[in-house]
């Protein structure tokens, strides 16, 4: 009986059992609440139209398993980051106010390489950030320089589609 | 992204500004190319939008600290799981293979487990549960009544099955089931703490009450203690690291001592210096070298087996 229902009942019925369901996939209550909130935003942003919602909690589960998958690889970043940023020598130490912004620029660009091949992402990072010429690439990967040309096209394709 | 999918012809378009790109970092691009690079994005408006924005793209990354970044976009693949337990620490990102190393299945239904000082153990038991054991630590286990017998040391128990496994101590009991603890028995006490779900603990005084993930608490001979928070997330022995956040040297040293054979000394004037950082366990050695290269104080060693920590004199 999901006709005409709306997305206050949708929310009513529903989200004790979303939030318990985040809850159990994640360690921590607070950030539970908080994705069962962004997940019913969602919801309220698609194009999906809730009165036509046959198995509302199957959609609302799959929608909060994607936000759940992007929690956690923001979660692995800001772990990298920050362990890299306790590994450098004092007076190499960004400022606060600046430590955030590069946070928030590798965040972006970390969603921007999402879905590239480990070899391609590696490669693309070694060059562009450690300017490292693609022979250097290629022995470093054990695979022909034309394979690298390759992956550099790879990538920069899929940046630069992400970004259009 | 919101939006339409982009045409085929953008497509194109991408596509050959990302080859073209490639070829002039290529180092192999010869002056017909690069020729031929400026006729095409002549040719076009969109072929000219498409090289810039591919030019912004490489000026994003350029701008970029390179080491941070690199530590960052490039770290390693990781589970659920293994975010969930990392912090602070670039050690504890390589697997233990202090732990890895010793791991075995377990097909016994008995069994006394022991490890030395400075080993660690890891087991697979019979029902599906796991066990790792700290360094010099002993267990006795039977599977038959369902029951471990922490004998001195400290395990880490899952048990991911509705049938309880109880951990007897000396200073109480606890009910594992859909769980996962950490028990430390010392001589004056015992520490629960635990990782993931819920256990019941029965004091040797007082009721029987259970505590949750996050959750720690001593048992001791006059009942349990207060209930505290503890952070889940941040490695520890079962990773095979100490992890020390401006910890009073003394503590940190008596804590690693465990983890080492032979006698560490050392001057009580180290006693309040601070720690900060994580250390791997399988190397207590390498763990004294990078104190000696961080704090103001050198490794004194007779013989491997005994060592002492002197302040560094004459430090400008």
């Amino acid at each position: 009986m999901p006709t005409g229902q709306t997305f206050h009942d949708l929310y009513r019925d529903h989200r004790g059992w979303l939030e318990s369901w985040l809850r159990r996939r994640m360690s921590n209550g607070h950030d539970a609440a908080d994705l069962s909130q962004d997940t019913f935003v969602r919801l309220l942003a698609s194009s999906q139209r809730i009165a036509d919602l046959q198995e509302p909690r199957a959609y609302l589960a799959t929608v909060g398993k994607r936000l759940l998958t992007n929690f956690y690889k923001r979660r692995s970043l800001e772990q990298a980051y920050l362990s890299a940023l306790a590994l450098l020598p004092e007076d190499c130490v960004p400022s606060p106010e600046q430590r955030w912004i590069l946070l928030e620029t590798l965040q972006a660009l970390d969603e921007l390489l999402d879905g590239l091949p480990r070899p391609v992402r590696r490669a693309f990072l070694w060059s562009q950030l450690e300017g490292l010429g693609y022979q250097e690439i290629a022995e470093r990967l054990q695979v022909s320089e034309r394979t690298i040309k390759r992956y550099m096209a790879q990538a920069y394709e899929h940046c630069l589609l992400v970004g259009l | 992204m919101i939006g339409s999918a982009p045409s085929a012809e953008a497509r194109q378009v991408v596509r050959a500004a990302a080859q073209w790109l490639a070829l002039m970092e290529s180092g192999s691009a010869n002056e017909r190319d690069h020729a031929e690079l400026q006729s095409w994005r002549d040719s076009h408006s969109s072929h000219e939008q498409a090289w810039q924005k591919a030019q912004l793209l490489r000026q994003r990354f350029a701008d970029l600290p390179s080491a941070l970044a690199m530590a960052s976009l490039d770290r390693p693949q990781t589970s659920r799981r293994t975010v969930l337990k990392r912090a602070v620490g670039a050690v504890a990102l390589v697997p233990a293979a202090w732990l890895i190393s010793r791991q075995l299945p377990l097909d016994v239904w008995r069994a006394d487990l022991r490890t030395a000082t400075g080993e660690g153990k890891k087991v697979q038991l019979a029902d599906g549960s796991s066990l790792q054991l700290n360094t010099a630590s002993a267990v006795d286990i039977d599977l038959k009544n369902r029951r471990l017998k922490l004998v001195e040391g400290e395990i880490a128990l899952k048990v991911p099955g509705t049938s309880p496994l109880t951990i007897q101590t000396h200073f109480g009991d606890v009910v594992v089931s859909q769980s996962e603890v950490c028990v430390r028995q010392g001589q004056s006490g015992c520490k629960v703490s635990v990782l993931n779900g819920t256990v019941q603990l029965q004091p040797l005084r007082g009721p029987v009450f259970s505590l949750r993930g996050g959750q720690q608490v001593s048992l001791l001979a006059a009942g349990a203690g207060n209930v505290e928070p503890f952070d889940v997330l941040a490695p520890g022995w079962r990773d095979g690291v100490l992890m020390a956040q401006n910890q009073p040297l003394g503590d940190f040293l008596r804590e690693l001592s465990t983890y080492r054979p032979g006698i560490l000394r050392w001057e009580p004037e180290l006693e309040s210096l601070r720690v900060t950082g994580s250390f791997r366990l399988e190397d207590t050695d390498r763990v004294l070298a990078l104190l000696a290269a961080s704090l103001p104080l050198e490794v004194h060693s007779r013989t491997r087996y005994w060592v002492t920590l002197l302040p560094r004199k004459n430090i400008v």
